[in-house]
């Protein structure tokens, strides 16, 4: 029989949650659902209030609170079973404070859970007014957001289009994967919110295209066409310069993440020989961007070649040689996108004749986000094991959830597997068939190192 | 060795809880809908249809022998106890707001008190209460939700000592206390650091036994401090029974139903009978006088055993149903079955 799908329902009060459970009690969906009204520890099946004990936090691994279920929910779910007619459903409303972890985690507890049950989704309904002053302030907002698979950003009349815009942008920083709605009065297909089928990876276009590009070192690179000679880089504006060139500066965004040091610049020049894209001169700035730097004083001369270059500047503003011997066309990667940089040849600033924003890995950085991989091939199920089994028991705190889709060797099926935080799920689900198997996989959560959790991805593939 | 099918009858849901009355003459049988039948057990006419608990019922228990008087706990947060001889409600115990999930009445009539007293259970809140419905003792509330109860029938004869009074045990996650039946204190806490599902103690007073989360058993000797812990069970272990010698225990988490020998020092480093089932063992039970153990499964499967033997499968039937329950009737003669799609099944055992 088909595990029971479970929908968890989280939001701070006041953001539209009880709106949302009420459409959920009185529309007509045919669905026989049990309502589990957390905050008042009531249990409603078929429209029927039912009282139960009260939040109860069970630690399950020797004191570790990231292991915690929900006692309470195990005995509620339990009870449900213990009828002729199977539910279609169960949804557990949360209070606004509570970390929605334990009752995720809940669903991964014992067989008899995980047989029953499956967590179907983690749905979020946020204040759009308010929503940004509590991701300012508070934690528990910020995990809120990273849970979910299903975000409804309510109230959105209150609201301008641009500040909608700006708060998805805000929200995909933290959760890249969820799927967002704007609502008023939660007002949206039931089935955009219950039974959607949990986080379905395959359907990989719903992602953020931008989410799972693989990401660089370099946040920009443009392309110069150099004669031979002694020309300059410079960084920074002079005073009452034209900003022609390459700025960003006007873009409108906010960054909040601060690249390092304001007075160092990482640069790389290369030669781009090729007439198609410069996929091979970006695997090429890749390595260069990985390798100790030499560091440039103001006045000091930079070459092409396969070289980091470190240019130490003051306050945010510096000029250097760029030493050309051989004419052509070079490509300039850029560690910081947001720095003025300018080539200057003859004394004239040039355009570069093509340029690219870049991905940025973001090195250690402790605020929410989200990682993704997704490669193809196919996995050794034993490495897998080993390597989830260690990042969970070492790194489960900080990872929120975790969701995949994988392709291992030992199977013609799709390995289809959700964590919370320690916990977590896999199973076989639909044979891949004529599918490209593609490994898709996504982290959500703190500290987040996406170059060590790529490596230690690929290092579970099979050759 | 054969089973014979002597009667079925149906609930309205879910067969939640079943069980004989001590005369015999009655099988009790709630849906967890609410309603709760009395069948009688020569033929499976329905005697009485009780209304139940309607939001609900969870558990039912029959009085000691000399009361045909059978108690119910529900999702009311209830405890309802009815007249069986005329089908009459009784009275009503209002507990709590929480679910009541477990009652158990004391066995043996404490000293100077021939009053029945029955322990029940809901969310945190432990009470003893007396035929009548009224509430003859509340303990303090447990720190998380109990689990589980169980009475202690006679404590263990110790020589030079007057016997104590038997304990009533009652399990929360971290730890199962024992309190004493006729003075209620708290005598002892059993530290156990996971979930307890089910509590059994021995007939002769020694053994208490915990059916654990984790998954596993663990066994105490209260009176001489010692405690054993037998693991590798497949799931949670909710199943636990001792045969009338409390020598075999029989336990289950999974689909194997796992008999130690508790004699002596007890199932450490011994090798348990392992007496398999194709799907996960929903319900066992030793008889009551008798050495037979009845085990059965969610495929709906039924195996006796005599656990001791070499060859231990005696006779097997197969039900239709997942088995959410099973009672041997007290001469031992009947099983009793309780399914998920609310059928009872009443089994002759023939020798």
């Amino acid at each position: 029989m088909d595990p029971i799908p479970v929908t968890v329902l989280t939001g701070f009060l006041g953001a539209g949650k009880t709106t949302l459970l009420n459409r959920i009690l009185t529309e007509k969906h045919g669905l026989k659902l049990a309502v589990i009204e957390n905050e008042f520890g009531e249990v409603g099946v078929d429209h029927q209030l039912l009282v139960t004990g009260d939040e109860e936090l069970l630690e399950m691994n020797n004191g570790c609170i990231c292991c915690s279920v929900r006692g309470d929910l195990i005995r509620i779910l339990g009870r449900l079973l213990k009828r002729k007619d199977r539910l279609d459903g169960v949804l557990i409303e949360t209070t606004g404070l509570a970390n929605p972890g334990p009752v995720a985690q809940t669903f991964f507890t014992d067989e008899e859970m995980r047989a029953s049950y499956k967590l179907d989704a983690i749905v979020s309904v946020v204040d759009a007014k308010h929503v940004s002053a509590h991701l300012d302030a508070d934690d528990e907002s910020v995990k809120q957001i990273a849970f979910a698979d299903v975000i409804l950003l309510n109230k959105i009349d209150l609201i301008t289009d641009a500040d909608a815009t700006a708060l998805e942008e805000r929200i995909r920083k933290i959760n890249s994967v969820a799927r967002i709605y704007r609502t008023k009065d939660c007002s949206l297909p039931l089935d955009k919110v219950l039974g959607v089928g949990g986080f379905n990876l395959s359907r990989a276009a719903e992602l953020d295209p931008k989410f799972l590009e693989p990401e660089f070192p370099f946040e920009w690179a443009g392309a110069y066409e150099l004669p031979a000679g002694s020309h300059a880089i410079a960084i920074g504006h002079a005073p009452g310069e034209d900003h022609e060139g390459h700025d960003h500066g006007g873009d409108g965004h906010d960054h909040h993440h601060h690249h390092g040091n304001e007075n160092e610049l990482d640069v790389a020049i290369l030669p781009w020989e090729s007439a198609a894209e410069p996929a091979r001169e970006e695997e090429e700035a890749v390595k260069v961007f990985s390798e100790w730097e030499a560091k440039l004083k103001a006045g000091d001369t930079a070459e092409p070649g396969s070289r980091l270059y470190r240019l130490l500047l003051d306050e945010g503003c510096g000029r250097f040689k760029l030493q050309v011997s051989k004419p052509g066309r070079y490509l300039v990667f850029e560690q910081n996108g947001e720095a003025p940089l300018h080539i200057e040849v003859a004394g004239d600033t040039v355009k570069p004749s093509w340029q690219k924003d870049y991905h940025a890995a973001h090195e250690h950085n402790d605020a929410v986000t989200s990682v993704g991989i997704s490669q193809p091939g196919t996995l050794d199920g034993k490495r897998l094991n080993d390597w989830i089994g260690t990042l969970l028991r070492t790194k489960g705190g900080d990872i929120y959830r975790m969701k995949g889709v994988l392709s291992v060797k030992e199977s013609g099926k799709r390995l289809v597997f959700q964590g919370v935080h320690m916990l977590f799920d896999a199973k076989f689900d639909r044979e891949w068939g004529s599918e490209p198997r593609q490994n898709t996989l996504v982290f959500i959560g703190k500290n987040l190192d996406r170059a060590a959790l790529t490596d230690a991805f690929e290092a579970c593939l099979v050759d | 060795m054969e089973l014979k099918k002597h009667w079925a009858a149906r609930l309205d849901d879910y067969a939640i809880d079943l069980a004989w009355s001590p005369d015999g003459r009655f099988l009790a049988a709630a849906s967890s809908a609410g309603p709760i039948s009395l069948f009688q057990a020569a033929d499976g006419l329905r005697s009485h249809d009780l209304p139940g608990h309607g939001q609900g019922t969870n558990i039912i228990a029959w009085a000691p022998p000399g009361n045909l008087l059978l108690a119910s706990g529900g999702q009311d947060g209830a405890v309802k106890f009815w007249d069986a001889g005329s089908g009459q409600h009784a009275g009503t115990a209002e507990l709590a707001t929480d679910w009541v999930e477990h009652l158990a009445w004391r066995p043996t009539p404490g000293s100077g008190n021939s009053s029945p007293v029955l322990a029940a259970a809901a969310g945190r809140k432990l009470a003893l209460l007396r035929p009548d419905a009224s509430l003859a003792h509340a303990f303090p509330d447990a720190p998380k939700t109990v689990s589980a109860l169980a009475w202690q029938n006679t404590p263990p004869p110790r020589s030079g000592e007057p016997v104590p009074a038997p304990a009533l045990a009652a399990s929360h996650f971290g730890a199962v206390r024992l309190f004493d039946a006729d003075s209620f204190a708290l005598r002892k806490e059993l530290a156990y650091a996971n979930g307890v599902n089910a509590l059994a103690w021995s007939p002769d007073g020694r053994w208490l036994v915990s059916g654990n989360q984790d998954p596993s058993v663990h066994l105490w000797i209260p009176a001489e401090d010692d405690e054993l812990q037998m693991s590798g069970y497949e799931s949670k272990v909710k199943h636990l029974s001792f045969d009338p010698t409390s020598r075999w225990l029989a336990t289950a988490g999974g689909r194997d139903a796992c008999v130690w020998d508790c004699s002596g020092p007890g199932p450490e480093g011994r090798e348990p009978a392992m007496l398999a089932h194709e799907t996960p063992v929903s319900a066992l039970a030793f008889q009551n006088t008798h050495g037979l153990l009845a085990t059965a499964s969610h495929g709906g499967e039924v195996h006796l055993w005599s656990p001791e033997r070499r060859q231990p499968l005696r006779a097997t039937a197969r039900l239709p149903d997942a088995v959410t329950k099973l009672a041997w009737s007290p001469d031992d003669r009947m099983l009793a079955f309780g399914s998920e799609k609310g059928v009872i099944y009443v089994l002759k055992c023939d020798a």
